[in-house]
Order: structure tokens, then C-alpha cells, then sequence
């Protein structure tokens, strides 16, 4: 194992750093890194979020031009064997590093034993490799921040008055994920409303199923406000139709998760989050950044790379995203 | 009270989002966030102050064999624009019919009104037209100078003269010679796809293609072949808007370095997009307008006169554009003839 050509400079390059001594010679050369993505089927999205394994892609696509990679790209396609064997593939292609993702807890196992074996590093993406670094998102935070604003803005606005709380998505779905973000919302509502009572809607894992859900919900709950958070943002936007069509605008308000282009917007198309739209009932998303992984997870890669030991979880910097803050977020380029 | 509380609670008002002298705007260090013009403080110009009678007489030269070659789309319903853009024309007056001519001599005349944004078909961005919070071209606080109806300084009536030579990079050619052409499947012919960065060693492998050195009054234009995607509209005009490939931010400040009037490409940015950095808006637009009052011109048909470079082996002409007078404006959609 010593023998091998990579991991003779990786352990070169990390005492190296062990010494204090930048490698130089890891600023110098290019990389060849894989991306094995989850699933790039048009019209699946990923992790109970509008983003598409497309986006994922492309994120990686534009990070890597300023960098010092070559890509590969493996679509896993939601299938574990075929994980397995895209893995296989890459390290035959005699990659520096696999970033894989990938939700099979099995698949990953054996992905990792192939990939010691052959003395390359994994960086995971969402769904944990063992003994590799993860990157992905912290639900539970993200659904504080939906929550804590949701209950901030009934105390500001509706002080002293009836308000329920309404949580639709599809809350049925079996993993951590939505469990965690549906935690962090009740525990953020109830930061600043704790005798809120929350109404649970599944959408069944079908968002346009929220308009008949909010609907209904809406023609039998006269008489308070709500507070409405969508676990995606396509939920958010069929919800926020029914709001309208019930006439109820000035007693709903609605937080979401995700920020995808459901709801930013991006050229040519309607923005619900947008500055010239501060009075829409959707107040905001979480951003996750799905679109934008590769600019955080390539530079980790090449830390890795480059010998540093990277703390065994780095997770997305999420923020509440509203109408005062989007354009920052995603500069829009529908200009010309 | 719904929309009140939502405004209060985001922290905004009415005046921080349209009023001029809002504090937001008035607070802005316009020395700290624009470089001065290069033509002293009161310039209202910009870049063609450098089209010098010198200049003009030289670029005259590149007039050998009185070719003309065009390097403008029509202006057509139907070509790519984004949301609510329009262009649109209303014949408005017409005498036509029996018993309206005028005189004995029955004449007959008809005239249009254009209903149409300026920044629409192949058009000049003026110095007018990007900023950093209320700062524009040499540190001008725009708040200070802008009417419902137009701007009262840095408008295009400013601009002096394009009667320039004009240069056209080919960065198609320059990726096919490198061997790092990577296609968009909706063009007919190679193009760069989007999100293609063109670096300055892109650019100068360009010009060495045909043996050019810029020189100070240049007006630059680059072939990206992304212009194959306008001229299938409007099928392609999604793809057409959902991207482009372009010059970097680096790049453009090297051309800024040589001195040119103007850039412009065969795209609807000019620049990358997406851009290098994910949260820098139109770094490039910044860079050439703003900081150095040189002018951007977009939606350029530049394939035809890159064609006709590739077949007389000479990549410069005389620039035939000129601009209207029309007081306080951003832009507006031009005309451009290469002669040869």
C-alpha cells in the first residue's frame, strides 16, 4: 500500500502540514475529482427539496472552472449497485477523490472499504461515508430559522391574537431529514408562541396537493391567523394560491424551505420572493444552496488534497431569505 | 395592516425603496466604490473621448475594399428578451384609404410609434446604466440626478464618436485551436456553451490569430458563436437567456488597460454568466461601465464579420455606428456596419 504513487504524496503533503509547511506543490498541479451524484432522473428532486440532481451537477460544473479539478461525473441514479459500481469506475479512472452521494447506508460502506483499498479519499455528500468528511445541510437549524421567523412575525403583527400554526410537506416521508426539519420548526415556533397549536397537512410527497389541503384547512379554521410552514418551497406556492383564492391574505403568512427556483425565481421567470413583491403572504425560504454545493464542497476537496484533516461534518450556512435580501442572495441575471 | 406589519417587520419603508434622497442612497461613498474618470471630474463621456481625429483618420484605413458587413439583428417581435420586456411598434398614422390623401395629388404618408424598452436587439449600454448603489461613472451620485422620465447627467447624448477601428476576436477559433470547444447542442454551428469563461489569454490568442495589436480608441467585439442561439428565435430563446459564455472580470479589466471604447459580443451580458463568483453581480458591467466609462454593446451579430476575418485573414475595420441624441438615456438599440 505504501508503494502507491498518491498515497505516498498525500502522507508527503500531510507532514508537510503536520510541520507547518504549505505544500507547494499542491498549489501547483490539477486534480482529478469525481462528483457520483445521487440522482440526475429529470424531474426527481433530491432530499425533499425543488432541487434537482441537474443543479447539483452544474454547481460543480461552475465551482470547478476557477479551480485547479478536472471532474468526472457519475450519475448514480438512486440505485445502490449502480453507486457501487460508478465508485468502481471512478477509482479505475484513478481519481484523487470521490465525492459521493448517496443515500444507501450499504452502498456507502462498501464505497468506502473500495475506495481505502485503493487509497483515495471520499468527501460525502448529504448522506454519510464512513470514515469520510460530510457535507450537507443542518435540517434541524433550518427549520429553527422557518419557525423563529414565523413566530417573530405573529408577535409583531398579530400581538394578542388567535394564531394557529400550520406544517405542510410531506411529513410522511421516512427520512431524518424531514423529521429533523419538522423538530426545528416546532421548536422555533414555540420559541416565541409556546401554547401554539400546530395543524399537521401531508401532501404525500404531491406539493400541488397543498392548495386543496390549505383549502380546506382554511374554510373550517375561521377566526385566527396563520402561520404557515411548507417543508418545500412548491408546497409554499400552491399553499399560497389557496390563501389568495379564500381570500384569507391578511391572516396567513407562509416560511419555507429550500429557497429553490420555485420560488427565487431566475431569468424569465415569475419571482414570488422578489423586492418589488414585499407583500406577498410567502415571507420567505430557507436557503439550502443545493444549486450551489460544488462551490463549498470543491474547495473542501481540495483541502483534503492538500493534506489538512477537515472536521468529520461541515453543514450549509443556512439564512432566512425574504424579499429584503434575495437579489443578494441570487443576484438575478435578467438583465440586459 | 397585514402588508404594513410585513413591511415593518422586514425592516423596510416606502422611502428607503423609491425615494432618491433616501438616506441609504445619500450615505453612499461614491470615491470609495467608483474609480475616477481618466477625463477629469466634470466627464460626462467616458471612453470615446479617446476617438480622437487622429484615430478616426487611422481607422479610415482600414477601409480597402469597401465591404460592408453587418453587425446588427433586426429588431423583430419574437427575439429573446427577458420577463416583461418588450419591443413593439404601432402604426399610428396612416392615409391610405380613399378620401384621406391630401391635395390633388392624393399623397399618402404613414408613420409608427415604438413602444420598446432600450436595452432591446443589439444595443449600447450607456455610461448611464450600471452603478454600485447610487454610484455611477466617475463617482457621479446618481440619486442626485435622476427624473421619473430620464437621467440628467451621464445620459448617451454625451457619447462623442464610434468612427473608430473596430476588432473582432473570433473566441470560437480560439477554443477550437486549443482543443477546449465545449458545444451547446442547440447551436447549428460551434459555439462556446454557456458559462464558458474568456479569459485575457483568450483574448490575445485571438488577436494573434490575425496578427492585431489593440490600440487606444479600439472598439473591441467577440465572436462567441452564442449568437447562433438569437437568430433561432424564439425557439431558442430560453436557452439563449439561460446563460451565456463570456469575458471575465480580469479580462475585462485588461481590455480596459488598452484603452478601447467600447466591447461587445454576440451575447446578451457580454460577460460569463454564471459568473466566476456566485454572489458578484455582472462584475464585468461594473468594470467596463463604471470604473472606466467604456461601453458595452449586446446582441451583436458578430459570426459575418467573423467569417469574413477568417476569409480575408484581417480582422479589423472601419466602425460604422452612431448613436441618437436622445437626452437621458440608459441605452438604446443601434445599428452597426463593419466596413472593410
Amino acid at each position: 500500500m505504501a508503494g502507491r504513487p498518491g498515497l505516498r504524496r498525500r502522507l508527503f503533503l500531510g507532514g508537510l502540514l503536520a510541520c507547518g509547511i504549505r505544500p507547494a506543490r499542491a498549489e501547483g498541479r490539477r486534480f482529478r475529482i469525481a462528483l457520483a451524484n445521487l440522482d440526475e432522473t429529470p424531474g426527481v428532486t433530491l432530499e425533499g427539496l425543488g432541487f434537482t440532481g441537474a443543479e447539483v451537477r452544474r454547481s460543480f460544473e461552475l465551482a470547478a472552472r476557477t479551480l485547479p479539478v478536472d471532474m468526472l461525473y457519475f450519475d448514480n441514479a438512486g440505485d445502490p449497485a449502480r453507486a457501487i459500481a460508478n465508485a468502481e469506475a471512478a477509482i479505475a479512472a484513478k481519481i484523487d477523490l470521490l465525492i459521493e452521494y448517496n443515500t444507501d447506508r450499504e452502498a456507502n460502506a462498501e464505497i468506502a472499504r473500495r475506495l481505502a483499498a485503493a487509497s483515495i479519499p471520499g468527501l460525502a455528500l448529504v448522506h454519510p461515508l464512513p470514515g469520510a468528511p460530510l457535507y450537507g445541510p443542518d435540517n434541524r437549524a433550518a427549520g429553527g430559522i422557518a419557525g423563529r421567523a414565523l413566530g417573530a412575525f405573529a408577535v409583531e403583527t398579530w400581538p394578542g391574537e388567535q394564531v394557529i400554526g400550520v406544517l405542510i410537506g410531506d411529513l410522511a416521508d421516512p427520512g431524518p431529514a424531514i423529521s429533523e426539519r419538522v423538530k426545528g420548526i416546532t421548536d422555533g415556533l414555540h420559541e416565541s408562541l409556546p401554547s401554539l397549536k400546530l395543524a399537521l397537512l401531508d401532501t404525500g410527497g404531491q406539493p400541488v396537493r397543498a392548495d386543496a389541503l390549505v383549502a380546506k384547512f382554511l374554510q373550517t379554521e375561521r377566526g385566527q391567523h396563520v402561520l404557515i410552514a411548507t417543508l418545500d418551497d412548491l408546497a409554499a406556492v400552491y399553499a399560497k394560491n389557496a390563501i389568495e383564492m379564500n381570500r384569507r391574505q391578511s391572516d396567513c403568512i407562509i416560511v419555507s424551505q429550500g429557497l429553490d427556483r420555485n420560488i427565487h425565481g431566475s431569468a424569465s421567470e415569475k419571482k414570488e420572493i422578489d423586492p418589488n413583491n414585499r407583500g406577498s403572504v410567502v415571507l420567505g425560504s430557507v436557503a439550502y444552496y443545493m444549486d450551489r454545493y460544488g462551490y463549498e464542497v470543491l474547495p473542501l476537496a481540495l483541502r483534503l488534497l492538500a493534506g489538512e484533516k477537515l472536521p468529520p461534518r461541515a453543514v450549509t450556512q443556512h439564512i432566512l431569505v425574504t424579499a429584503a435580501n434575495v437579489f443578494r442572495e441570487y443576484p438575478p441575471f435578467d438583465m440586459n | 395592516m397585514r402588508i404594513v406589519g410585513l413591511a415593518a417587520f422586514l425592516g423596510i419603508s416606502v422611502l428607503s425603496l423609491f425615494g432618491p434622497t433616501a438616506p441609504a442612497r445619500a450615505e453612499a461613498d461614491c470615491k470609495a466604490l467608483v474609480a475616477p474618470s481618466p477625463f477629469g471630474p466634470e466627464d460626462q463621456t467616458g471612453a470615446t473621448n479617446r476617438v480622437t481625429p487622429a484615430v478616426t483618420k487611422a481607422a479610415a484605413a482600414e477601409i480597402q475594399t469597401g465591404v460592408v458587413t453587418p453587425m446588427a439583428y433586426p429588431l423583430a417581435d419574437g427575439v429573446p428578451l427577458f420577463g416583461t420586456r418588450f419591443s413593439k411598434t404601432v402604426l399610428t398614422s396612416f392615409a391610405t384609404m380613399p378620401g384621406a390623401e391630401f391635395g390633388k395629388n392624393k399623397l399618402s404618408y404613414m408613420e409608427d410609434t415604438y413602444l420598446s424598452q432600450s436595452h432591446v436587439g443589439t444595443h449600447i449600454d450607456g455610461i448611464g446604466h450600471i452603478g454600485v448603489q447610487d454610484c455611477y461613472y466617475n463617482q457621479t451620485p446618481m440619486g442626485k440626478y435622476i427624473t421619473q422620465n430620464n437621467l440628467k447627467r451621464l445620459g448617451i447624448e454625451n457619447i462623442k464618436t464610434f468612427a473608430t477601428r473596430g476588432v473582432v476576436i473570433d473566441a470560437v477559433k480560439v477554443f477550437q485551436a486549443a482543443g477546449k470547444l465545449k458545444a451547446n447542442a442547440a447551436c447549428k454551428r460551434p459555439c462556446l456553451d454557456g458559462g464558458t469563461m474568456i479569459t485575457e489569454a483568450d483574448l490575445q490568442a485571438g488577436l494573434k490569430m490575425y496578427n492585431v495589436t489593440l490600440k487606444e480608441g479600439d472598439a473591441v467585439f467577440i465572436n462567441t458563436g452564442w449568437g447562433d442561439l438569437f437568430e433561432q428565435f424564439p425557439a431558442q430563446n430560453a436557452a439563449y437567456n439561460g446563460g451565456e459564455p463570456g469575458i471575465t472580470d480580469s479580462a475585462a479589466k485588461w481590455l480596459a488597460s488598452q484603452k478601447v471604447v467600447v466591447v461587445g459580443s454576440d451575447s446578451w451580458a457580454v460577460e460569463v454568466i454564471p459568473g466566476e463568483d456566485k454572489d458578484i453581480a455582472f462584475p464585468v458591467h461594473k468594470t467596463l461601465i463604471t470604473d472606466n466609462g467604456i461601453h458595452i454593446i449586446e446582441n451583436v451579430r458578430t459570426q459575418l464579420i467573423a467569417d469574413a476575418a477568417a476569409a480575408s485573414k484581417r480582422a479589423t475595420f472601419f466602425l460604422s455606428m452612431t448613436v441618437p441624441k436622445a437626452v437621458g438615456l440608459t441605452g438604446t438599440f443601434v445599428n452597426i456596419e463593419a466596413i472593410q
